[in-house]
């Protein structure tokens, strides 16, 4: 209960009281008459979470913008209409135009289509990536972990910009080269969070009982271990597409990730930035676009976070 | 403990080499400083051979970096070509640079961060706490290039240049006048601050919240200790424990050159002096960067580990 008591979710309003709360912490902690399954428990506490609903409501209606957005208005992403260059926001195009007379309403759309699709694939990737990987130090321990956790130090230690620019530089970079390259960077954070977690499940007896009965490492791991980290990884994977998002518009922005002829909003940021002094407001639509995606993204994951593992605490408060 | 921070170092050492290996290879093979040269070949066949010299061109690229590490034990971390200038001056004139609006930002940002959190932590859930936790959540989800170039725009060019927005474009120079220099910095350290805060300020009050809720806070308020004494002195320094990994953490990012910030700033520090070292590509100032911050992450997570040990004598370095 006392757990509960200070859950630092953030979203419960001033005006719950305390007798509310005990009453939905024994609800929520199951011991009303029907036993609910952890899945059913979790889903009832994220709908609870107000913030969470906000960001996911958020996320998808922007998501939805991006790809609907485009079909609504009359232009293409490559017309260009010269008579028309550097104008303001108008009827005709909503965000204005660029120093060629591209709408920028299609161009914050695709923009944002190509930010979102490179966050969500890196991702998945370094999710996936990792969680092996830490799952894999964990459990094996000595040479196996020395060795991986040497990587990750490792990649920390060589600045990403030069990475990024090298493999840049090899193999060119289409969007999801870029995803694969970002997805190499940042898979070790989940696998040091997955590492320490599986570091304390690989002792308890429902291993040491998989063991008895004859389950391959491969078994034991896969379907014994991997299932209790599910709810860190869900939270570890939300903040992640933020991070990529952000990583991305930077790069991109210093010309070091995507690049023309494909458009992502830190590129149209980087194009805006020159007539800043004249025309801000070109800058602060795909800006803002980039702000409110990481912070619908945010508050998605501190809702898992509060949803799947009550106890932890979350960093952001 | 001495033995403790010698086999830390220790470990490091090989771990450093190996990055400066990778990065040595990986730039090499995607460039050739003889590149300008080929184009005017039986002309200038003498600079053409003389560059394969210098860069050892001659030799396979899992080869080259030897030669570098013979020269750089002695001392010797080679030339600049998009800068010019021995490599290891360059550092320290841009360190310097950057120290200069890395520092500022720091202590000053860990200070506001840490006020919030215990302001934060001790009024939960009422106005003020959602306030700043709003804010924090808004600050912390903007990009670093976003939040300077609004800066710029708004206090650089909207208000009249009230704040020096080029200083080095303008021809001049950091340290003349002490005035000036605040000037020149506040831009930069603003920016660089708050994405800082938001970050630290939502940490420092889950740290400081957790701390407030302890049994022996209970019963410091139980014997009538004064309340500012149980919170800045018996709370706040076991709600530093883990703030303090933050710090370090947060330190060294910040000396190792805000590539951005210092960028939009035209701040001459060594972000920039990065970025045109990768565009040449200019790989000996390239390996110097790597060495320097590479030097100033480990050094900091070591004392990171170190404080933690002070703050917690729970914790003992075997």
């Amino acid at each position: 209960m006392a757990d509960l008591g200070n859950q630092p979710s953030g979203s419960d309003g001033p005006d719950s009281s305390i007798a509310v709360m005990l009453a939905a912490a024994d609800d929520l902690e199951g011991l009303s008459d029907k036993p609910k399954t952890f899945g059913r428990l979790a889903f009832e506490r994220f709908i609870h979470h107000k913030l969470a609903i906000v960001g996911a409501a958020g996320l998808m209606l922007i998501i939805a913008a991006f790809f609907i957005g485009p079909i609504l208005s009359d232009f293409e992403v490559d017309d260009y209409d010269v008579l028309n260059r550097l104008a303001g926001p108008t009827k005709a195009h909503w965000f204005g135009t660029d120093e060629i007379g591209r709408d920028l309403f299609v161009r914050t759309a695709e923009g944002g289509q190509l930010s979102i699709r490179i966050g969500f694939v890196a991702a998945g990737l370094a999710t996936a990536f990792g969680t092996v990987m830490g799952a894999v130090a964990g459990y094996f321990g000595k040479a196996v972990d020395a060795i991986i956790s040497q990587v990750i130090n490792l990649i920390l230690v060589v600045p990403a910009l030069i990475v990024l620019s090298v493999f840049a530089l090899k193999f060119g970079s289409t969007w999801w080269k870029l995803a694969m390259v970002l997805a190499a960077l940042l898979w070790t954070r989940i696998a040091r969070i997955v590492r320490g977690v599986v570091l304390s499940l690989k002792e308890q007896e429902f291993v040491m009982a998989a063991r008895a009965a004859g389950a391959s490492h491969r078994r034991i791991i896969f379907r014994h271990i991997l299932p209790n980290v599910i709810g860190v990884i869900a939270v570890e994977i939300t903040l992640l597409v933020g991070t990529v998002i952000v990583l991305e518009s930077t790069l991109s922005f210093l010309g070091l990730g995507v690049k023309p002829p494909e458009t992502s909003l830190g590129l149209l940021v980087a194009d805006a930035k020159g007539n800043i002094d004249n025309d801000p407001l070109r800058v602060l639509t795909p800006g803002i676009m980039i702000v409110l995606i990481v912070l619908c993204v945010n508050f998605l994951g501190d809702g898992l976070r509060d949803a799947l593992d009550p106890r932890s605490k979350s960093e952001r408060g | 403990m001495l033995a403790y921070i010698i086999r830390r170092l220790l470990v490091t050492i090989p771990l450093l080499m190996i990055a400066l290996y990778l990065v040595h290879v990986g730039v090499s093979t995607t460039t050739d400083p003889r590149s300008t040269f080929i184009l005017c070949l039986p002309l200038c066949q003498d600079g053409y051979d003389q560059i394969t010299e210098v860069y050892n061109l001659d030799q396979s690229v899992w080869i080259r970096p030897f030669s570098w590490f013979g020269s750089a034990i002695r001392g010797d971390f080679g030339e600049s070509n998009s800068i010019g200038g021995p490599v290891g001056e360059i550092l320290w004139e841009r360190g310097k640079n950057t120290a200069m609006i890395a520092i500022p930002a720091f202590v000053i940002g860990s200070i506001v961060a840490l006020l919030l959190a215990v302001y934060s932590a001790r009024h939960q859930y009422t106005f003020g706490d959602y306030f700043f936790t709003g804010l924090a959540f808004f600050g912390f989800a903007f990009p670093s290039f976003v939040m300077a170039l609004l800066l710029q725009n708004i206090f650089g060019v909207q208000f009249e240049n009230w704040f020096g927005v080029k200083p080095f474009n303008t021809g001049r120079k950091t340290g003349e006048n002490f005035f000036e220099l605040v000037r020149d910095v506040t831009l930069p350290v603003t920016s660089l601050m708050i994405l800082g805060i938001a970050a630290d300020s939502r940490f420092g009050r889950s740290s400081m919240l957790e701390t407030l809720n302890q049994d022996y806070i209970r019963t410091a308020r139980a014997k009538g200790l004064p309340e500012r004494t149980i919170v800045w002195k018996h709370a706040l320094r076991n709600a530093l424990i883990p703030l303090v990994t933050l710090w370090a953490l947060n330190l060294s990012a910040l000396l190792g050159g805000a590539v951005v910030t210092e960028s939009i700033f035209s701040w001459p520090g060594l972000g920039p002096a990065f970025l045109t070292a990768l565009a040449k590509p200019d790989l000996d100032l390239l390996l110097g960067f790597v060495m320097l911050t590479g030097t100033i992450v480990v050094v900091f997570n070591l004392i990171a580990d170190i404080m933690y040990g002070i703050l917690d004598p729970r914790i003992r370095f075997d």
